[in-house]
């Protein structure tokens, strides 16, 4: 659709297009923040995805591996957040968020993000580390590293395959999340792609399909192209999910 | 050894970051919101305690249990028709040859990965009344009566929005089922065709009840997952016409944002998490039971 003239996206929208225009691509390109938007989607995503997996790991390792008295009343109150829908919370989030001074900036977003993913990924690597041998860490052990070294040097390496899998899980999740972005990030310069694209589409309204059109297109790319790369590994990625639990 | 690792400071080290960022993103905000939920309150001050006013003020209201009525309109579709329709794809890639597999495996995936608000600008041009591919082909074949504004018709709209949600992630509820359909060995289908038995028998002897634990993930993921509908909505009619496909969320949204009542916007949200907790632990009291071996 984004190939077509204005009046011919209108007599003939689903056909193939009668003559190419590549023009609507240079116009959205130039109307359209795409590389602010996109930019900030690929920093909310990263940045989420490193928070949670470093603190997230750390936690499951400390669930399955460390002798605490806790370890099971904490392994329920974790599974919890599994239950409770990041929108519901959004009004006192946002709150909370402008309280913490950190409306108008990128951990405004990625905090909160990395809050709600930590459920399901200590959940996931916690039953992954349980099915690790104990052996691992006694050979260290007996080398002489302390539990840091252990955990970052053996430990990491080993768990890759899950830290993966959740890697996929979170950057679909957060790459596509709407309802807190939405209120969140009300200034432009801090949009992820998912917004700046709704508000894009209420200013040019439903006139310009071909404009629309090229948009959704260089806004869908990142994650077509992420998917056709890397299609066999996130759909492993997204079923180890199903039969762990 | 274990000993030697799990001292108090690095219990402390290991375990803090995680617990500090869950507890103050995910669990703390539901204190002030039940806090929020009894006062009179404009988002900006409190204008005084006003005890469970709010929720009567909430319970009473048409809107909200039309919000209701659309949300489990949604987790009605997600679970009556999209779980039987995924497992009916997931069957049918089966028994494909590798090569379509493939194909079908990538088709179903790729909706799922594609943002709320391109999915929904597409559906947008599908439903459009005038030149929209639905009304486009029920004019070409002839039934012109069947047209219909379907985004801004009441009877249309949420079953409209529902397919849009549907067709969504119905492929991702199919590749789920597909990998647990892996799972199952290869001799208990032998076993049963030498038993004389037919496709369908197969299938609802064997294949669904040794697929319980992923109907159960499934089943968790989509009635959560559409519990909290509400992007779809915003994107493409935005709660209209009036208040026809408000969602519960939505409500939530409206009520707190658009008219500035923030009190009745987190009693509805508080209303609404008490529903969710109930609806999980009934999930999980009636339809998990023990592991199946084999």
């Amino acid at each position: 659709m984004s190939l077509k003239s204005k009046s011919e996206a209108y007599s003939n929208p689903f056909g193939i297009p009668q003559s190419w225009r590549w023009g609507s691509f240079g116009e959205a390109l130039s109307k359209y923040n795409y590389f602010t938007y996109l930019e900030n989607s690929l920093i909310y995503t990263l940045g989420t995805i490193v928070i949670t997996l470093t603190t997230g790991s750390m936690l499951a390792y400390c669930l399955s591996r460390m002798q605490w008295k806790f370890n099971t009343s904490v392994l329920f109150y974790v599974s919890m957040g599994l239950i409770v829908p990041i929108e519901v919370v959004v009004i006192p989030l946002f709150q909370l968020i402008k309280l913490l001074h950190l409306k108008n900036s990128y951990l405004g977003l990625i905090l909160p993000y990395s809050g709600f993913a930590i459920a399901s990924c200590v959940l996931m690597l916690y039953a992954f580390l349980r099915s690790l041998p104990k052996e691992l860490e006694e050979a260290a052990c007996i080398d002489g590293t302390n539990v840091y070294q252990a955990f970052f040097k053996i430990i990491f390496p080993i768990i890759m395959p899950a830290l993966v899998t959740q890697c996929v899980l979170i950057f679909i999740r957060i790459w596509n999340e709407f309802p807190l972005a939405f209120i969140v990030a009300s200034r432009d310069q801090f949009r992820p792609l998912t917004v700046g694209l709704l508000s894009f589409f209420v200013n040019v309204g439903v006139s310009d399909w071909g404009l629309i059109g090229a948009t959704m297109f260089l806004s869908s790319l990142p994650m077509i192209i992420v998917y056709m790369v890397g299609n066999e590994k996130i759909e492993n990625a997204l079923t180890a999910g199903a039969i762990l639990k | 050894m274990n000993k030697y690792f799990s001292t108090k400071t690095s219990i402390f080290v290991f375990a803090s970051p995680a617990l500090l960022l869950f507890t103050v993103f995910c669990v703390y905000p539901l204190l002030p919101e039940i806090w929020m939920s009894l006062q009179k309150h404009d988002g900006f001050r409190s204008m005084g305690f006003v005890g469970l006013e709010n929720y009567k003020d909430v319970i009473a209201s048409p809107s909200f249990w039309k919000a209701h009525k659309n949300t489990y309109l949604i987790v009605g579709i997600s679970l009556l028709l999209g779980i039987p329709l995924s497992m009916m794809l997931a069957l049918f890639m089966e028994v494909q040859t590798p090569k379509l597999r493939r194909f079908f495996k990538s088709a179903a995936m790729f909706p799922a990965i594609l943002s709320v608000t391109v999915v929904s600008q597409i559906w947008l041009a599908f439903y459009e009344p005038n030149w929209g591919l639905f009304n486009s082909i029920l004019k070409s074949i002839g039934l012109e009566s069947w047209t219909h504004s379907w985004l801004t018709e009441k009877k249309t709209v949420m079953p409209s929005i529902g397919l849009v949600f549907l067709w969504q992630y119905i492929g991702l509820n199919a590749m789920l089922f597909y990998t647990g359909i892996k799972t199952i060995p290869k001799s208990y289908y032998e076993a049963a065709l030498i038993d004389g038995a037919n496709f369908v028998q197969v299938c609802l002897r064997i294949t669904i009840p040794l697929l319980q634990n992923v109907i159960k993930y499934v089943l968790i993921l989509s009635t959560l997952g559409s519990m909290a509908f509400y992007s779809h909505v915003r994107v493409m009619t935005a709660g209209g016409p009036g208040d026809t496909s408000r969602t519960v969320v939505y409500q939530m949204y409206y009520t707190a944002f658009d008219t500035s009542e923030f009190g009745k916007g987190t009693a509805i949200a508080v209303f609404f998490i008490v529903e969710c907790l109930v609806i999980s632990f009934l999930i999980q009291r009636f339809i998990a039971r023990e592991k199946l071996e084999f």
